[in-house]
């Protein structure tokens, strides 16, 4: 594994006042399109009544295949955005560097319902345990107090 | 789940039936067309009416018109000596199950709703004891797997069985009118503009079929849920479309020996848009970090580009 370098400073601007749509999907297939496309008009998901780990199951069709959704809320202080790349030509002009790239928020989201072929949702889908993530990182970032070491070392102190 | 398809009750084992030897005939309609439900229509009557239902000038129902099979359809549901029966296999269903992960093919849904068919009649008590049935794939095979399935039955399945008997004659009038009422009244899962049921016959060699097909293709979401996605004749508007790429699909081509060289980037590392990588990974997988990341899918995305 390569060590980890900070992300190229890339700009995101996120300050546009973007579309809410509430939810994105997610499909179990790779799509060779990046552009707006008709999903509303097309991708018609419906209550299958059927709930697994107190999750609703949701039902869609999509080029055929048949599809179960889990929806997942982003956690509390999280926010989804939809970025799309800038077009910017005046790049060379101000001599940026290459690999960093502009984006802009063109839509934002709380909810993300994810799909499977052919399986039912479950807590162990990769999708909800990513969010495992989120909880262990901010425990692992979390500056440690003078508070925490006094309380640690008590705690050891009674151990031994 | 799949949308289970749907079975319309008829009479549920009318009395005459639980008392006296029955004889059914099965057919099916619109198995080939790449549009529309299948539907698998039976029909039965106790042996002794089995003359006079001879006569009844149901044989030959594909050379009949259609109002002339609506007509039929309506006398022999008013014929308290006869019983019937549909099973409808929309054409979601049929796409999803041909699609899916273990694919099944349309042969293996054509017997199982046949078989459905008979075990419905003799759930509601009906005394079946022969069963005609217009075969699908290879007669005696078919025989075979139905005898297994209902040892107290006899089967006779042969080509043609329409209009060879009378009953299978019947059944394939109840099948034919419950698929053109079906497309009939069909009403669309989806909102898009302009959509119309001008659909022809539903093959390839109908130009109407053939407008209809173009009238209605999506470049992302390929046609409304009408058609049969698993059709071969489906494949040249996918090609023409924007290409999407399944899991099970790379399965069987690795299977098929068509190795990695066709393999495509698919699931996470496309459902968001946006980033390519320098070398074409399979799957966002996590590869080389820890289990953690790997059971979760967490790819480090260094660079957005």
């Amino acid at each position: 594994m390569e060590q980890a370098t900070p992300p190229a400073a890339a700009g995101v601007d996120l300050s546009p006042a973007a579309t809410d749509l509430g939810r994105v999907h997610l499909l179990p297939c790779g799509i060779r399109h990046n552009s707006a496309a008709a999903v509303s008009d097309y991708f018609k998901p419906r209550d299958t009544g059927v709930e697994v780990d107190g999750v609703k199951v949701e039902e869609a069709f999509f080029r055929g295949r048949n599809l179960q959704g889990a929806t997942v809320a982003l956690p509390d202080g999280y926010r989804g955005y939809v970025l799309e790349k800038k077009k910017n030509e005046e790049k060379d002009a101000q001599g940026m560097d290459e690999e960093a790239s502009n984006f802009v928020s063109r839509a934002e989201f709380q909810n993300i319902t994810y799909w499977n072929h052919d399986t039912m949702p479950s807590a162990e889908d990769p999708l909800p345990r990513s969010f495992h993530w989120l909880a262990i990182a901010n425990a692992m970032h979390k500056p440690v107090t003078a508070e925490d070491m006094a309380n640690m070392s008590a705690r050891q102190n009674q151990n031994s | 789940m799949a949308a289970a398809a749907a079975m319309a009750t008829a009479a549920a084992g009318p009395e005459w039936a639980t008392k006296e030897p029955c004889l059914m005939g099965i057919d099916e309609a619109g198995r080939g067309p790449v549009l529309g439900p299948m539907v698998y229509g039976c029909m039965y009557c106790a042996r002794s009416y089995h003359d006079t239902l001879a006569t009844l000038s149901f044989a030959d129902s594909k050379t009949l018109k259609e109002e002339q099979r609506e007509e039929l359809f309506e006398s022999l549901k008013m014929n308290s000596s006869i019983g019937w029966e549909v099973d409808v296999i929309c054409s979601k269903v049929l796409s999803a199950k041909m699609l899916k992960r273990t694919k099944v093919n349309l042969n293996e849904i054509s017997h199982n709703s046949a078989i459905g068919l008979v075990r419905k009649a003799i759930d509601n008590g009906v005394l079946l004891t022969e069963v005609y049935i217009d075969t699908v794939g290879d007669p005696e095979k078919y025989r075979v797997k139905l005898t297994e399935k209902f040892p107290g039955i006899k089967f006779v399945v042969a080509k043609k069985a329409d209009s060879l008997y009378p009953v299978v004659s019947g059944a394939s009038i109840v099948a034919k009118v419950t698929r053109d009422r079906a497309l009939r009244n069909w009403v669309f899962d989806e909102t898009a503009q302009n959509m119309h049921m001008n659909t022809g016959s539903g093959y390839p060699g109908d130009p109407n079929t053939i407008q209809w097909l173009k009238d209605h293709k999506h470049p992302v979401f390929g046609f409304p849920t009408l058609v049969r996605f698993s059709w071969g004749t489906c494949t040249p508007y996918f090609k023409n479309g924007v290409e999407v790429t399944w899991e099970s699909d790379e399965v069987d081509e690795d299977a098929a020996g068509y190795g990695s060289a066709k393999r495509q980037v698919t699931l996470s590392s496309l459902g968001f848009t946006g980033f390519k990588r320098k070398s074409e990974e399979i799957e966002s997988s996590g590869k080389g970090r820890c289990k953690f990341f790997q059971a979760r899918k967490l790819e480090l995305v260094r660079k957005f580009q």
